[in-house]
């Protein structure tokens, strides 16, 4: 047990290495911090102006401004993960399937659960210091607010954006198993998530308990209960089965794909 | 060290080994020839767990190579054919790395890591990316890899594959130094590699093991070694069928060599024990034949290996080496029915 976990803390070094050394990370990382800066002002801006407007024509139906701005906002940082994430878990197999070392990690002393749980665990981290600074100008926003924010509801709603990263980050990885194109692993991983995004749509559409039990695989549909600070334990379920089951794929399909290479 | 019984292996109806049985003592380094896509990649996959096998079983310092794949794993050190690196790590960092995930002990960690890049003649350039090495440093990183955990068992596929020649000196060398402390499994389609280095040589072609025995004992057994080359001028027909009856001759062969206009080449091959200079000598001037090259040859490791390699297609020649009615140019351009 000791050597498993010791094996997964190796090969998570080894990985946030890899993303420190890469300039693909770093633009990731920048475009991520430019598109979220935008939306943070504009954002900022028309619930202002929002608010101000309200208060201006009498509307005296009390609107919850701070709340409603956290929300908008974890949803557009949402929308740009859905065109990030792809890339960064693009590589995770796919890469090293092209560079020849997985015939390394799978010579090794090591189960592919371990390779595939140190892997994502290591680009969640990187999509989590990629989420951390946003932090800070929303902790100058919400301080200022009265009367005073529930911390609670900011960090569950990141919790949530964490969550949903890691579901995305789990199908990716599994995605880039299957391939050695990491073009292709993301445009998949992408094809995918798009599909998980909108599927409540397609459920509402077919109606019926299928479209009943589509709907409810619907990551939005989750994400949205969390950034609304309700802690559903359905959508946390939910999240936590897309986990498990990107890392079971994946450990499968590394398998198959030492039994069947030619 | 490695024992290997009847192993099979099949990738959907083409078969890439099969029946193949060898065995390796502690300490000595076995050299697995053969020409590319015989089976050698697949033999050495599956002895590292990398694949598994579809008959038969390989064990590895006692341990069966599939159910215990984690404990052979620890005790193997594996070169594949290109290899295995991260390119945006430092040499040390990536041994480090390697050392952790084979379960070197941390304490034991960096004296091993010094071990492997002195050993590899890398201790001047520790911090170097691997990104910016050379083709021969890659490979020589490639080698520490497998050498970081001090496996008992060392198995290399192609090391000296694309190094220079002083280079290539280096590895085997190196590959030298680490028998009688490991067991070492190297293939290589290059010949004198095999000689030089090995202290037994496996020949596999088409996913068979065709012979086993140390380098010189293959020269001599398979090839019985000498022979000779003759080059000839005039009509040859009535001659070629009374040298191959010679005694002590046991194959006429066309050369394929470049020869004059009305010339022709041919190779004798001779019994062992037997030397048949002489009669060979009066023979092809007793019939009036112009004879402007006689020279002996000795079987080398490359006879043997052409021979094992290429029976069927000799077999199919043989019968087409003393040609009758036909130039020896014009049997040779033309395709013979047994190969067709």
């Amino acid at each position: 047990m000791r050597i498993i976990f010791s094996n997964i803390l190796a090969i998570y070094r080894r990985e946030l290495q890899g993303y420190f050394a890469s300039p693909l990370a770093y633009t990731i990382a920048g475009v991520f911090w430019l598109l979220a800066g935008f939306f943070f002002i504009n954002l900022l801006n028309a619930y202002n102006l929002g608010s101000l407007q309200a208060d201006t024509t009498g509307n005296t139906t009390p609107l919850d401004v701070p709340y409603l701005f956290l929300q908008a906002f974890l949803g557009v940082l949402s929308s740009v993960a859905l065109f990030l994430l792809p890339i960064l878990s693009m590589g995770l197999y796919a890469e090293e399937r092209k560079r020849g070392t997985l015939e390394l990690l799978a010579t090794s002393p090591v189960t592919n659960w371990a390779v595939a749980l140190a892997k994502l665990l290591a680009v969640v981290t990187f999509f989590a210091t990629m989420v951390l600074p946003l932090l800070v100008y929303e902790a100058i926003v919400f301080g200022a607010t009265t009367p005073p924010m529930n911390w609670n509801v900011i960090l569950l709603g990141h919790l949530g954006l964490l969550l949903l990263a890691a579901a995305v980050l789990s199908l990716g990885m599994f995605i880039s198993s299957l391939t050695d194109s990491t073009i292709l692993a993301a445009v998949f991983t992408f094809g995918l998530v798009l599909f998980l995004w909108i599927v409540e749509l397609v459920g509402q559409r077919l109606g019926g308990p299928i479209g009943n039990a589509l709907s409810h695989l619907s990551l939005l549909k989750h994400f949205n209960n969390l950034t609304q600070g309700i802690v559903d334990s359905s959508s946390l379920v939910l999240f936590a089965s897309y986990i498990v089951l990107g890392l079971f794929l994946t450990a499968q399909s590394v398998d198959a794909f030492r039994f069947q290479r030619s | 060290m490695i024992e290997v019984e009847h192993l099979s292996k099949s990738y959907g109806s083409t078969t890439a080994i099969e029946d193949v049985t060898f065995a390796v003592e502690p300490g000595e380094i076995l050299g697995f020839l053969g020409p590319n896509g015989a089976g050698k990649t697949t033999t050495m996959r599956i002895l590292t767990g990398y694949l598994p096998a579809s008959a038969g079983t390989a064990k590895v310092a006692g341990f069966e190579v599939h159910e215990n794949s984690m404990a052979v794993r620890q005790r193997i050190g594996y070169l594949p054919e290109s290899p295995p690196l991260y390119p945006e790590m430092t040499i040390e960092g990536f041994l480090h790395f390697v050392a952790r995930i084979k379960g070197v002990s941390a304490g034991d960690r960096a004296e091993r890591v010094q071990i492997a890049l002195e050993r590899c003649g890398l201790s001047d350039r520790p911090k170097t990316m691997i990104r910016k090495l050379s083709k021969g440093y890659r490979q020589r990183v490639g080698i520490a890899q497998a050498i970081v955990h001090d496996p008992p068992v060392i198995v290399l596929d192609e090391p000296t594959v694309g190094l220079d020649p002083r280079q290539i000196i280096e590895v085997r060398n190196l590959i030298k130094n680490l028998a009688g402390d490991h067991t070492v499994i190297l293939s290589t389609h290059i010949l004198p590699e095999v000689s030089m280095t090995c202290s037994r040589v496996a020949i596999i072609n088409k996913g068979k093991i065709v012979a086993t025995n140390s380098p010189d004992a293959l020269m001599t057994d398979l090839m019985g070694g000498d022979g000779y080359n003759i080059e000839l001028e005039g009509d040859v027909t009535d001659l070629l069928p009374l040298l191959s009856k010679l005694p002590g001759v046991k194959s006429l062969e066309a050369a394929t060599a470049a020869v004059p206009e009305g010339r022709s080449q041919w190779h004798v091959f001779t019994q062992p024990g037997v030397d048949i200079g002489r009669t060979l000598a009066a023979t092809i001037v007793g019939a009036g034949v112009g004879l402007y090259e006689m020279r002996r040859v000795r079987a080398s490791l490359e006879d043997v290996f052409l021979q094992l390699t290429t029976a069927e297609s000799t077999e199919a020649e043989s019968t087409d080496s003393v040609p009758l009615d036909a130039e020896p140019e014009a049997s040779d351009a033309e395709p013979t029915a047994g190969e067709t």
